[in-house]
């Protein structure tokens, strides 16, 4: 029943103290929120982390959510700041370090596999504020405006992110010269 | 010269293909393009490149079995931290009822109601407080057919029933709004 009940008035009932109310919310948006640490982080241990921590802080922060954006908005913002924390709190090489199949398919043939990890270390290696947009364009599908809205910046700078990250992953993983 | 303004042995940027294949732009020199062999061997690698990317997008992620549960675990911990509660006295010692349970138990009672599609409580506590007496807003998702008048009465008297022998908690007051009709599937 509850899975027909729509983001906003879960989101009211979770104000008032309704622990199933979240929960209902945690189930509907953990995938995503998964996604976009793991996607981030490459590490499924932190990604776990990163999840908990972002629903644990959305938790704490209901009371101050005004429903200006979409309760998916507010969660990706949260992930994504979070993500970030974790990424400047690792030293460089620990970044790169990710977890040598994070999110490739091993029904793969082993030349697309290795294609596919080569796309996940590039990604690994981008700057925190450029790895963000990406996955969050690539992956997610979100919109320019939406981005500009998580990212807490402008469409032109969200844009100048993506077009660096798509660059400098290209660079690294094609053969273009 | 910066990442971003390498060139192909023939003078194009490489980030003019990029914007290119990434952003299903059309080429700025199509003349040139078309007959250059650095531009057609270089947009043949970014193409297949830019494939990968969207390939790595399909990957599914699988998510964590017990996922929903670590998270919940820690949410429950947290909020019964800063719960309310309402006090039973009894001779040997006090009962508390948090209000995170009341209102648990109070919305498992309304959803019990044939009609109600979803519903949550929030106790409130009076003021000044009494330790056993409060009043409850309930927020209603009902389904479309039922008399939502006869739907919130009969809500209304169950729970002013069955609330003060689950819990020892008398309610003086039930207010109860209707936030959405939902249509139920066969």
């Amino acid at each position: 029943m509850i899975l027909q009940v729509n983001d906003r008035i879960l989101l009211q009932a979770a104000q008032d103290g309704d622990l199933d109310a979240f929960e209902a919310l945690v189930r509907r948006h953990q995938a995503a929120v998964y996604r976009v640490a793991f996607r981030m982080l490459g590490s499924e241990v932190d990604a776990q982390d990163a999840t908990q921590d972002t629903f644990v802080r959305a938790w704490r922060g209901l009371e101050r959510f005004r429903r200006e954006s979409a309760v998916s908005t507010w969660l990706y913002r949260i992930v994504t700041r979070r993500c970030l924390d974790v990424i400047s709190a690792r030293r460089p090489i620990e970044d790169l370090q990710i977890e040598r199949d994070a999110g490739v398919d091993p029904a793969d043939t082993a030349e697309q596999r290795e294609r596919l990890r080569a796309v996940t270390r590039a990604i690994a290696g981008l700057p925190g504020e450029q790895r963000a947009a990406l996955v969050l364009r690539e992956f997610e599908g979100l919109s320019y405006d939406q981005l500009a809205d998580v990212l807490n910046t402008s469409v032109p700078a969200v844009k100048g992110r993506i077009h660096r990250a798509r660059l400098a992953v290209l660079k690294q993983t094609t053969a273009w010269r | 010269m910066t990442a971003e303004h390498e060139q192909l042995h023939c003078g194009v940027e490489l980030e003019a293909l990029v914007i290119q294949v990434t952003d299903s732009q059309p080429p700025v020199e199509p003349a040139h393009q078309n007959n250059c062999p650095y531009c057609q061997s270089a947009l043949r690698g970014l193409r297949q490149g830019w494939g990968t990317v969207q390939s790595l997008t399909r990957e599914p992620v699988p998510i964590p079995p017990r996922l929903t549960a670590q998270i919940m675990a820690r949410v429950r911990t947290l909020a019964r931290y800063v719960a309310d509660s309402i006090l039973l006295g009894h001779p040997r010692g006090e009962t508390r009822i948090s209000h995170t349970v009341l209102g648990q138990v109070i919305q498992r009672i309304a959803c019990s109601v044939p009609g109600v599609v979803f519903a949550s409580a929030k106790p409130i506590p009076h003021d000044p407080p009494e330790p056993a007496r409060l009043s409850v807003a309930i927020r209603l998702v009902v389904a479309f057919g039922p008399a939502i008048e006869t739907l919130t009465h009969t809500v209304r008297h169950v729970i002013d029933r069955r609330v003060p022998t689950l819990t020892g908690a008398q309610l003086s007051r039930i207010d109860i709004t209707i936030e959405d009709i939902a249509e139920l599937a066969d």
